[in-house]
């Protein structure tokens, strides 16, 4: 049947139809907006911007300042970045990169009140005072009258609103900003020019860590279609004393200090931020950053690699005691680093199994044939946090426990090919994929010392992206995984049973019980501190205990090479720090530089400092204690 | 067929020309015996025993295992059944009446050598000719495995690209017309994708192996073969005896493969030496940037690799060995493609400028 022609009357009738259709939904929708409207309005007058009558400020002035008072204000510092930034903005597109994220702790990002790197305790730094209302998630914030941006307009609650604003805006193309402040802030509201109300999504136990962020300069910022272009190399309005003054594309950025800035005058900020001017030199190959510091051009250099550390840093300037060396240890949150393993797959369900390749594990022979000694391994699910359980102690090389845990798994044959195998005949085989060709090295080891015991590890190399792919997907045996971690673990999203047997979500084994949920909720609702450290420490000894992963290994300090006229605080660098530059402590002695040039020039040798190791936090003292190092001192 | 494995004059002529170009000669002598050679690389450097005489009883191991029991040695990880250290047992049969036959080079190229003081990678000493790897792996021993996988490949790719290019070029230039066309357009399509990228694309899917990685390259691989095909077959088919075949009513099958492409095959035999060439380049490639076969596989890529590690720059011996392994067998290779080039040219006194 061929479907009817709508006749010229017909016609005209349904246009009719839909005109009105039309007019009606307008209709509802101006309806809805006006009232939609009148409800915003009126809630926000029933709310009132403004402050309750009871407020109880509080602040903290009794912590020790950030920086040293010996710090000498001046000098210039050098270092380096390896790629010149893709851009000078910290939002929008390219604004993750190394250049940017190095300048957030040296310029813009001050917060309104920030943990104490050493102590812990909250500090005031862009406010003077805060408040936090008995929901959790409603905090009043007092603004620091004295606190200018670099262009000397003073950083009011306007700025406070609009970088709320700035943040959620889809012209900025920075989906994860835009994310982030609806899925966590309700709103911020100004109260007056120097106080504001920021309301969080949900309710908090660490509402001063979820619920402040960073102003943005309403004056300065112009957003439209434009922006990311116009703006990407525009250096932008800060809070912070660094300026970016010059730069030449390819090669470096400089910034200078401004003159007079706020924060001088400020307790905390005290011998922070110490040199005039910053010179960052753009050098792609780190092996080269040993020469351009050899020559004097760069201030210091950290060395990640540990055979660098070990082998190549018999250099004059270090002979000569122009330079030292100094491995400071520190304590900082140490996300998941190991081989995870599937417990959607029968082979791993079987608990004997996962621990006889936990005692497999010939830590010690790798730290010393392959990592110079150089690392300790970790243990804790929540490493370097206040949540990882003290007492745990990692499995130790014990192929006679491991032969246990095979035969109790099962495993008691050898075929002909000398790989175990159970009673239904099934290999003791699994493949491992990782994402990096720099573990290959470790892996081979590891796999030989498998394949001496009887199981077989085959290995797959498998691009970064499409590895962490398999993971969500649960897609693997085994697995690599590295992840970084913040100062509260996220038990929630790694080990609740939430999501077990589901895909797409960090809980990669598909592990999960009742009882570890219930820890895991203590640990997120409980306002007790006491009752959730318990509740973290219990979960920790079971994970270990449940050796549904072998954790790897970590470096737990900042090793570097740095010329005598570098100067730090005595404790060097923040307990919580992860880089040298973080707020930037050191500062550059002008008499001192001015002995190492003639020294260099005349080639005459200074004292050597012979203390590399530091430990201020006893840190090292503890990682001993716990048997971390096995081996180390042989 | 045996008509076609019996020589023609001309043929005949063409060998004894090329055994009289002795540096071709002696290369091809040189590359088949050590070709030959990597065919028994188990019994030249390995872990394990040629042959153990224990107790009145003649083992051999090489492609066997004995668990450690079987000699009455003892583990010191309380393993039984690990497999026998050979090595070890040769020192605890001394004064025996046992006795057991090593490779020449007793490590096997998975091995790591973790005996030192220093940790590797180590320079050549008694122990390790070669030196060892960043993993103390013994390097001569992976040079030698290398070579075999590297070898085999590049022969086996060769031959199954030639045969694939032979049948599709033939086809193009017997058939011509609409399929001449439309394959010569498919060819330019496929000829330019990237094939090294679609092979770390696969090997992001899947663990690639020897098999996997010979299919995929090999669906790239054929199409230079094609074009020399194309064109002779295209030149051989206008002449009078394929005609004349053509007129004795034999299939175009017949004619192409047994008429025309015995007097095709000069482009195939010269290009031969090339294209083993290109695929030992690419093997290492690959495997130099990760996506060859998989980890441990002794490769020399893998060991290019090593030695250009920032960390491993001053250890010498790391990045010679493959380069030099590499230089020698591409200059064998490159030797007797020159050789056959030579003797195959119509006129051997021509002087080319």
């Amino acid at each position: 049947m061929q479907p009817r022609r709508p006749t010229a009357k017909s016609k005209a009738l349904r246009e009719e139809h839909e005109r009105r259709r039309r007019i009606k939904q307008l209709a509802v929708l101006a309806v809805a907006f006006l009232a939609g409207a009148f409800l915003l309005l009126s809630a926000n007058i029933a709310r009132g911007a403004e402050l309750p009558e009871d407020i109880q400020w509080e602040t903290n002035m009794d912590d020790p300042p950030i920086g040293s008072p010996d710090a000498i204000r001046g000098g210039t510092f050098h270092t380096y970045l390896p790629s010149y930034p893709l851009t000078f903005r910290l939002h929008g597109p390219n604004s993750n990169d190394m250049f940017a994220s190095w300048r957030r702790s040296v310029s813009l990002y001050l917060p309104l009140v920030l943990r104490h790197p050493t102590t812990d305790n909250y500090i005031p730094i862009l406010a003077t005072h805060w408040s936090v209302q008995d929901d959790t998630k409603t905090i009043y914030y007092r603004l620091n009258p004295e606190a200018h941006w670099s262009d000397g307009e003073p950083i009011t609650a306007d700025d406070y609103v609009f970088a709320f604003e700035f943040l959620q805006d889809p012209l900025i193309r920075d989906p994860f900003s835009n994310r982030y402040m609806e899925d966590y802030f309700e709103s911020v509201d100004k109260i007056d020019d120097h106080t504001i109300r920021i309301v969080g999504k949900q309710e908090s136990w660490r509402p001063l860590s979820d619920y402040s962020f960073s102003p943005l300069p309403r004056h300065a910022i112009e957003l439209d279609e434009e922006w990311v272009e116009r703006d990407n190399y525009e250096p932008p309005v800060v809070q912070g004393p660094y300026v970016i003054s010059n730069w030449r594309t390819g090669e470096r950025v400089e910034m200078s200090r401004i003159d007079e800035w706020w924060g001088d005058e400020q307790h905390y900020l005290q011998g922070t931020f110490n040199p005039d001017r910053i010179v960052v030199r753009v050098i792609t190959d780190a092996e080269r950053a040993l020469d351009y510091f050899q020559r004097g051009q760069l201030s210091f250099l950290q060395v990640n690699v540990a055979r660098m550390w070990a082998t190549q840093l018999d250099i004059e300037p270090i002979r000569k005691g122009w330079a030292h060396r100094k491995q400071v240890f520190v304590e900082t949150p140490q996300g998941l680093y190991g081989m995870i393993f599937n417990l959607e797959r029968p082979m791993f369900q079987n608990k004997d199994f996962r621990k006889a390749l936990q005692y497999l594990l010939d830590f010690e022979t790798l730290n010393r044939e392959l990592m110079h000694n150089a690392y300790y391994r970790i243990v804790s699910a929540f490493e370097g946090t206040p949540y990882q359980n003290p007492d745990l102690v990692p499995y130790g090389f014990d192929p006679r426990k491991a032969r246990e845990h095979l035969q109790a798994a099962g495993f008691t044959q050898r075929g002909s090919d000398g790989i175990l195998r159970n009673e239904q005949g099934q290999r003791a085989r699994f493949t491992l994929i990782y994402p990096s060709q720099g573990l290959e090295r470790h892996l081979t080891v590891i796999q030989n010392h498998f394949r001496r015991a009887g199981v077989d590890m085959r290995l797959q190399l498998m691009d970064g992206g499409a590895a962490f792919n398999r993971a969500l997907e649960r897609g693997f045996d085994a697995i690599m995984i590295s992840m970084s971690a913040g100062f509260y673990p996220q038990p929630h999203q790694y080990f609740h049973s939430d999501f077990k047997g589901v895909a797409q979500n960090n809980n990669f084994w598909s592990y999960g019980s009742e009882h570890t949920d219930e820890l895991i909720d203590t640990y997120r609702f409980s306002m007790d501190e006491e009752e959730r450290l318990a509740a973290m420490h219990e979960l920790d000894a079971i994970i270990q205990d449940d050796a549904i992963w072998i954790p790897f290994w970590m470096g737990p300090y900042v090793r570097f090479i740095y010329w005598d006229y570098v100067q730090w605080p005595d404790f060097y660098f923040h307990r919580r720090a992860s880089a040298l530059t973080d707020n930037l402590v050191f500062w550059i002695d002008p008499e001192r530089k001015e002995r190492l040039e003639r020294a260099r020039a005349e080639g005459r040798a200074l004292e050597p400092d012979t203390e590399v190791e530091v430990d201020p936090y006893g840190v090292q003292e503890e990682l001993e204690r716990q048997a971390r190092h096995a081996g180390a001192d042989e | 067929m045996l008509r076609f494995f019996r020589l023609d004059p001309i043929t005949r002529k063409r060998l004894r020309r090329f055994r009289q170009i002795k540096r071709g000669w002696y290369a091809l002598l040189i590359l088949v015996f050590a070709t030959f050679l990597s065919i028994f690389a188990n019994y030249i450097a390995n872990s394990r025993a040629i042959m153990v005489y224990y107790e009145g009883r003649l083992y051999f191991p090489t492609f066997t295992y004995y668990e450690m029991a079987t000699f009455g040695q003892e583990d010191d990880w309380g393993f039984d059944d690990a497999e026998t250290e050979y090595r070890r047992l040769r020192e605890e049969f001394a004064g025996t009446s046992n006795w057991l036959l090593m490779p020449l080079i007793p490590w096997d190229p998975y091995e790591n050598d973790f005996t030192y003081d220093t940790s590797p990678p180590h320079p050549p000493d008694s122990r390790h000719w070669l030196g060892t790897d960043s993993q103390g792996r013994d390097v001569l021993a992976r040079l030698i495995y290398g070579f075999r996988i590297s070898i085999f490949f590049a022969l086996a790719l060769t031959f199954v690209s030639q045969v694939i290019g032979t049948i599709i070029g033939c086809l193009q230039g017997y058939l011509a017309a609409t399929f001449d066309i439309l394959s010569q357009r498919f060819i330019e399509i496929w000829s330019s994708l990237p094939f090294l990228y679609v092979v770390i694309l696969i090997g992001t899917l899947v663990t690639p192996s020897f098999t996997l990685l010979l299919i995929v390259m090999s669906l790239f691989a054929w199409v230079g073969i094609t074009y020399y095909m194309r064109t002779e077959t295209y030149r051989e088919k206008a002449r009078e005896y394929c005609l004349a075949a053509r007129a004795m009513g034999a299939s175009p099958l017949r004619i192409m493969f047994k008429h025309i492409l015995p007097n095709a095959l000069t482009p195939l035999v010269t290009l031969t030496p090339f294209q083993i060439v290109a695929a030992i380049f690419a093997l290492t490639a690959l495997d130099f940037l990760g996506y060859g076969l998989p980890a441990p596989t002794p490769s020399w890529g893998e060991l290019i690799d090593q030695a250009l590690q920032p960390a491993n720059r001053g250890y010498l011996w790391l990045s010679l060995s493959p380069f030099v392994a590499i230089t020698v067998t591409l200059t064998l290779v490159t030797l007797i493609g020159e050789s056959v080039r030579e003797a195959f040219d119509p006129r051997p006194y021509a002087k080319y400028r």
